[in-house]
């Protein structure tokens, strides 16, 4: 029984990483039909948030990551005015370029500002063992898996009850009405981006007391949440929590039982069966968040 | 002072500084520098090699030219980015060939890089000091193998596995291999398979994994499925950090060995927080900061982290390979070009270096010291240095 259980508890911990920025890219693409491809780097960019105002600063742990939250929610904001405002109007070529172009700069600004060596921000939890019926884990993990729950039930809410959250739902069915009736569109973007990109540092906040932060971490992530979003249905944000979730327990249970060398191939492998058996993804549907 | 003064003295400085450009020591200094290329990986998951390089690379560039450069040519530094791979290696060695114009190229840290880089190397005609590569095929490659123009200082896994294996197998009987998924860990992945059956270990399972993970956790249950007696690392100090917390955190307690760079003071910087949690593991290297202290105090001084391996075996190839061979080869022919540079690397013989003897055999291979290094109380302890035979 424990060795299904522990594949199954790693596999939800990647899985609440994931879905944390598969949460980002889907929102983004429901609301504004942009890929931003530097979103991984959304992330990297709060796990050295994180690490200056935990491990520099010396802030308590639930303060420092609200810091590296904050910090990369202002982040979005200043990327949407700066760069997706400006390509937002042209191609999807242009587009593509200019998030991948954001990626590349991002990592390497990283690597001329805080090195290349990986910093670890271990907590006490990250380190304080829980162990029930043969299955140690740390306690950080439970961290991360009830932060999960709390994040998506709040985001949910927000959506669903709050009146921005309605404009955004709103933009992702139709932009066009939501302007000819009078919801500002361009703050409605601002407010996804920057809600996106704050996800993506509170999942840096949350995960960065288990894994290290080095200038590339962000690269394979974002495919890896990209492949989530495409098989939950593109655009659809809970099916890519869903099937971000699916993918981390596919990985873990893979690399348990199959090879782990091929681990990062499986999110892949996943996405192809579930294109060629339902092209709309799991969850398709029209898009909308 | 009046305009005529002023001119007066201009015309003399003038002429001091006309008839000083003929004296021999100003001579000296107008002499051609020497280019000296350094490739690594600069930027991916493996940049943290590439910037030690370069940190070395600047140190020593500094030193030497402080005291006038290498019979008086002044060394001039460029680097390549191979990023680790063996297709960014190409580029680099070209890069460093066709525009920078190098007269010698040190790297390229990473196996699978210089398995891309030796083609080129020959094609191009640049002489190139391997510091770190230890893939076994390299050897197969380099010196009278075809390629005369690699020559590489540091041991290969062969080489090191039939004396680790013999080390090992004083302790223990099965034993996991986990590796990198990459040249280096391939290839020494199966220079140990063959070293453990010698030696009459069994192997019971081999896993790899890609570099920059962040999930250990899932292989580790296999290893504690497997139950070995003891497990192998072939991993490098970043990843090696993450690796240690998950596998105390699995609750595994096998005895440790380790190829790569774990018992570094890179490794032990990396879990400053908890200093004892490899303890008990020995690592086969042939490079650590005990060997030269006075290297170790001057890193640290500079860059205010502590040494970093691939940049110190960088400073060997340079101040123990490519140095002594630019002195003799301006000494013998009066030249520092490639061929002549090539030429003076198949001649040096430096028997005292931090490392061991340095000279090339006709396979281009030096063979240099292996050492035991054991982390015990958080600190790197040399338990054995074992001479490699040719």
């Amino acid at each position: 029984m424990g060795d299904l259980v522990e594949p199954l508890v790693h596999g939800l911990t990647l899985g609440s990483l994931y879905a944390m920025v598969a949460t980002g890219l889907a929102l983004m693409f429901g609301v504004v039909r942009l890929i931003n491809f530097a979103h991984g780097e959304f992330y990297m960019l709060g796990g050295y948030a994180f690490w200056y105002a935990y491990g520099e600063l010396g802030l308590p742990y639930p303060v420092a990551a609200l810091v590296a939250t904050a910090a990369m929610g202002a982040f979005g904001l200043v990327y949407e005015r700066s760069v997706i405002r400006t390509i937002l109007p042209r191609t999807w070529h242009v587009q593509l370029i200019a998030t991948l172009a954001t990626s590349i700069t991002l990592t390497n600004l990283a690597i001329l500002v805080f090195g290349t060596q990986p910093k670890e921000v271990p907590t006490t939890l990250s380190s304080a063992i829980l162990e029930v019926g043969g299955v140690r884990m740390a306690w950080q993990r439970l961290v991360v898996l009830v932060a999960a729950v709390v994040i998506f039930a709040g985001l949910e809410w927000f959506v669903t009850r709050a009146k921005l959250g309605k404009a955004m739902r709103a933009m992702s069915q139709n932009r066009e009405a939501c302007a000819v009736v009078g919801v500002d569109v361009q703050r409605v973007a601002l407010a996804t981006f920057g809600l996106s990109a704050a996800l993506a540092g509170g999942a840096a906040a949350l995960v960065s007391p288990l894994f290290n932060i080095f200038p590339d971490v962000g690269a394979l992530l974002t495919l890896k949440a990209f492949a989530a979003v495409i098989v939950g249905g593109l655009g659809f944000v809970k099916g890519a929590i869903a099937a971000a979730f699916l993918i981390g327990v596919a990985e873990s249970l893979a690399a348990g039982y199959l090879s782990y060398a091929y681990k990062d191939a499986i999110a892949f492998v996943v996405m192809v069966a579930v294109l060629l058996v339902r092209p709309q993804g799991l969850f398709g549907r029209r898009i909308g968040i | 002072m009046t305009a005529t003064w002023r001119t007066a003295i201009g015309v003399v400085g003038g002429l001091a500084l006309v008839l000083a450009g003929d004296l021999p020591g100003a001579r000296a200094q107008s002499a051609p520098a020497i280019r000296v290329g350094f490739s690594s990986a600069m930027t991916g998951p493996s940049a943290i090699t590439g910037e030690g390089v370069k940190w070395a690379a600047q140190m020593l560039a500094d030193e030497y030219n402080a005291r006038g450069g290498i019979m008086g040519r002044k060394i001039e530094l460029y680097f390549g980015d191979n990023a680790g791979t063996p297709g960014e290696a190409v580029s680099a060695v070209r890069k460093l060939v066709d525009v920078d114009r190098v007269d010698v190229i040190i790297g390229q840290t990473h196996s699978g890089a210089c398995l891309g880089a030796l083609p080129v190397v020959k094609e191009l005609a640049v002489p190139m000091v391997i510091e770190a590569c230890s893939h076994p095929k390299i050897r197969e490659l380099i010196g009278k193998n075809g390629n005369e123009w690699a020559f590489r200082v540091n041991p290969d896994d062969v080489m090191l596995a039939s004396q680790f294996a013999k080390h090992m197998a004083q302790s223990t009987k099965t034993v996991s291999i986990f590796a990198q998924n990459d040249d280096f860990g391939r290839g020494a992945a199966a220079a140990y398979d063959v070293a453990f059956k010698k030696n009459g270990i069994k192997l019971v399972s081999t896993e790899f994994f890609d570099r920059g993970q962040a999930d250990y956790r899932p292989v580790l249950t296999r290893v504690k499925r497997a139950n070995p007696e003891s497990v192998l690392l072939v991993m490098l100090a970043s990843e090696g950090s993450v690796f240690m917390r998950q596998f105390r955190e699995v609750g595994l307690t096998q005895k440790l060995y380790a190829r790569g760079s774990m018992a570094t003071v890179e490794f032990l910087y990396q879990v400053r927080d908890s200093p004892s949690i490899a303890d008990g593991l020995v690592e086969a290297t042939y490079w650590t900061p005990a060997l030269d202290p006075a290297w170790e105090k001057q890193w640290l001084e500079r860059w205010k982290v502590p040494v970093r391996v691939h940049g110190s075996l960088a400073a060997i190839a340079f101040r123990y390979a490519v140095a002594p061979a630019i002195e003799q080869a301006i000494k013998k022919t009066g030249r520092s070009d490639r061929k002549a540079i090539r030429d003076a690397l198949e001649e040096i013989d430096i028997p005292n270096t931090p490392v061991g003897r340095i000279k090339f055999d006709d396979t281009h291979q030096a063979f240099i010291n292996m050492l035991l290094v054991e982390i015990s109380g958080g600190q790197l302890k040399v338990l054995e240095k074992i001479p490699i035979q040719p």
